[in-house]
């Protein structure tokens, strides 16, 4: 188990180290790559092509890197800790909230980049928040599964999208600014937001990381946790905290790119198994490289057209999301169960 | 022949002669329901730029002649817009009535099962293809997409699963990936396509007129027969399937039926105004708050709330003068979601102090 673990987060490693080169050179003719290559070393602009590269690639795939990993690690955190399949920012209000904010504080307040970051953190706790308040509602007595807090979740995030596009409406004029940033957009242009707001999803991963060991140990059990000496209310809020404001962040720089964060965990899991220790590093391999194949696939299929990359995110995961239904809720134990 | 007696469970019931019971409470939430939606109704009459209201309604239904304005203001933009306005939010919550039951779940919604997205990204669909394609043919297309999402829910979960939770879930699956083609066809289509869409999707009771509201009625007068019908069996639902079907409740016939009268209402409701989020959730739970019924009673009386949320809404989009331009659906949740967080904690309360 332990060798097919460190297997698992080596290959990860190798996937995302073979899919960052291709989203950066896909599409260059084969002559141009050496030079290409020297370019990017030296971080020198000798031609149209270094200019293309250094300018519009490197920025999305840096985009991309950090929307994806730090969307599949608040995933599989959330999964674990809200013990449920289908958790993750996108299905817990988490996205639509934040989006919502930085929406509401761009047209409302006229707010510089910098407050709209600060309103996407905000409005990523009030989406969590209202999503837990509105399951509540629904009751724990015949929910065995922690189902309700999917159905709110659906629900808080259809009710803040329709509030972002009534907002996008008052202000026809600059709702073309953010109807593709609303849809989850990453793009070159949003360099300079991740500029400002690295620092939060880094601190986010950190804390994850810091406490994937007591995390991992209230998974086995909550008594069984604070009998090996974890303060499991803080330990879970502390995890909860970082994974949702780490994905606010994301939003605020390149929108809602969703559903990342629901799929990545299922492909771990299988093969790194429930401990955080090692499927929290491999998560955020493998989100990565998720979301660079996502964001190529969105760049290059549809040629000459480039398509927002959070459609083609919730196109895949929209198909996963039937998938895992299907095998979780669906099969021979566990009929009238849900 | 009504009778006052007591029911099994000790409420106090009206007996009708032909064994109908009808409970007290219910009837008195319903009256007052009905109150507040006229009440709120003739309120809006007088809400607007123009300054005229409900004395110039009176003096005008007596054969008095109104100025040009005025009467255009009352008889051409309010009155329709009210009216429409009723019929849509009665049968949004009709439909979230019904589909919480056979969901066995409070949460239940037509835009939860991906209704709403299936009925709009039809719509869309054909506003590109054909710009100018008629009323009948978008009530079609709306229709045909709900449907369709209806029977895909149906495939996907398997008839005879068809209840619980399951069949919600994969609703969000399906209104998931519906979705994204949808913000694909917003975001890609001309600017004035494209802003057109999302004042449907962010639902208006701006094309509210006669014709249409000519259109819904007889759709108003079938709900209304179809919740009489529908209402027992929503009963034996709530208990689950398996009691239910232990009841003599025919599940595999009349669940089909029960889903295709929620998908008509919902469709007929996108088509006029677009998809009203969580109103199917926030008009069963706030009638339920009034008068916890179940059956016949709980279906008229979330219809009834659903008809006062979007009067209310509506006439709150009027009362800001056009300073704000406020799309129903915001209104709708300005209106709806305080009045919901109320209900929830008054209900706490309730709960604290039986205890």
């Amino acid at each position: 188990m332990m060798e097919r673990r460190g297997l698992f987060l080596s290959l990860s490693g190798l996937l995302l180290a073979l899919v960052l080169p291709l989203h950066l050179f896909f599409g260059f003719s084969p002559a141009s790559l050496p030079g290409l290559a020297l370019s990017l070393v030296h971080f020198e602009v000798n031609s149209y092509e270094d200019a293309v590269l250094l300018f519009q690639r490197l920025p999305r795939s840096v985009i991309a890197v950090y929307a994806g990993s730090i969307a599949a690690a608040s995933g599989f955190v959330l999964q674990s800790l809200v013990r449920n399949p289908l958790a993750s920012p996108a299905t817990l209000g988490v996205n639509s909230g934040a989006a919502l904010f930085l929406v509401a504080a761009a047209l409302l307040l006229d707010a510089d980049a910098a407050v709209q970051g600060l309103a996407a953190l905000a409005g990523a706790i009030t989406g969590f928040l209202a999503c837990l308040a509105v399951a509540r509602f629904a009751g724990r007595r015949n929910d065995p599964r922690g189902l309700s807090l999917i159905l709110s979740g659906a629900l808080v995030s259809m009710l803040f999208t329709g509030m972002t596009n009534a907002l996008l409406l008052s202000d026809p004029a600059r709702r073309a600014d953010f109807l593709s940033w609303v849809t989850g957009n990453i793009n070159h242009v949003y360099i300079d937001r991740l500029a400002m707001f690295w620092w939060i999803g880094a601190a986010a991963v950190l804390v994850l990381l810091l406490l994937a060991r007591p995390l991992t140990l209230i998974l086995f059990g909550e008594d069984k946790a604070a009998s090996a000496g974890v303060n499991v209310p803080l330990v879970s809020r502390a995890a909860i905290t970082a994974a949702v404001l780490g994905t606010g962040s994301a939003v605020a720089v390149c929108g809602p790119i969703g559903f990342v964060g629901l799929v990545i965990p299922h492909i771990v899991r299988p093969f790194a198994g429930n401990n955080l220790v090692h499927a929290l590093p491999a998560s955020l391999l493998c989100g990565a490289s998720a979301c660079l194949l996502a964001d190529l696939l969105a760049r290059e299929a549809f040629q000459p057209f480039v398509i927002n990359t959070g459609l083609v995110t919730d196109l895949v995961g929209g198909i996963v999301f039937i998938v895992i239904v299907k095998r979780f809720y669906l099969s021979a134990g566990s009929r009238e169960a849900a | 022949m009504i009778k006052m007696t007591r029911a099994t469970d000790g409420k106090r019931v009206l007996r009708l002669a032909n064994g109908l019971q009808l409970g007290t409470g219910n009837l008195l939430a319903g009256l007052f329901l009905l109150l507040a939606a006229l009440t709120l109704a003739a309120a809006s009459t007088g809400l607007g730029l123009t300054h005229t209201g409900l004395s110039d309604l009176v003096r005008s239904l007596f054969g008095e002649n109104l100025a040009g304005a005025e009467d255009f203001a009352l008889w051409t933009v309010r009155l329709p817009r009210i009216i429409l306005g009723f019929m849509v939010g009665w049968a949004v919550a009709l439909s979230g009535a019904m589909l919480q039951s056979i969901a066995k779940n409070p949460l239940a919604d037509p835009g939860l099962f991906g209704f709403s997205q299936g009925s709009m990204l039809m719509i869309m669909l054909l506003l590109v293809l054909m710009p100018a394609a008629p009323k009948s043919m978008v009530t079609l297309a709306a229709l045909f997409g709900g449907l369709s999402v209806a029977a895909l829910l149906l495939w996907l979960v398997g008839g005879e699963r068809s209840s619980g939770l399951s069949i919600v879930l994969m609703g969000i699956a399906v209104e998931t990936v519906l979705s994204s083609f949808g913000a694909l066809l917003l975001l890609y289509l001309p600017t004035e396509t494209s802003i057109a869409l999302s004042e449907w999707l962010a639902g208006s009771l701006f094309q509210a007129n006669w014709s249409i509201i000519a259109f819904f009625v007889p759709l108003f007068a079938a709900s209304v027969v179809a919740a009489f019908l529908l209402g027992p069996a929503m009963a034996a639902y709530d208990l689950g399937t398996n009691m239910a079907m232990a009841l003599g409740e025919p599940v595999r016939q009349s669940r089909p039926l029960v889903l295709l009268a929620a998908v008509v209402l919902n469709a007929a409701a996108v088509t006029a105004v677009g998809p009203l989020i969580f109103l199917g959730v926030l008009a069963p739970h706030i009638a339920s708050f009034l008068s916890p019924a179940v059956a016949r009673a709980r279906l008229f009386l979330s219809g009834l709330m659903g008809g006062i949320l979007v009067i209310a809404a509506d006439a709150l989009t009027r009362s800001t003068d056009g300073a704000l331009p406020l799309p129903l659906g915001l209104a709708l949740t300005l209106v709806g979601v305080p009045l919901f967080i109320l209900t929830l904690r008054l209900q706490a309360l309730r709960k604290l102090q039986s205890h």
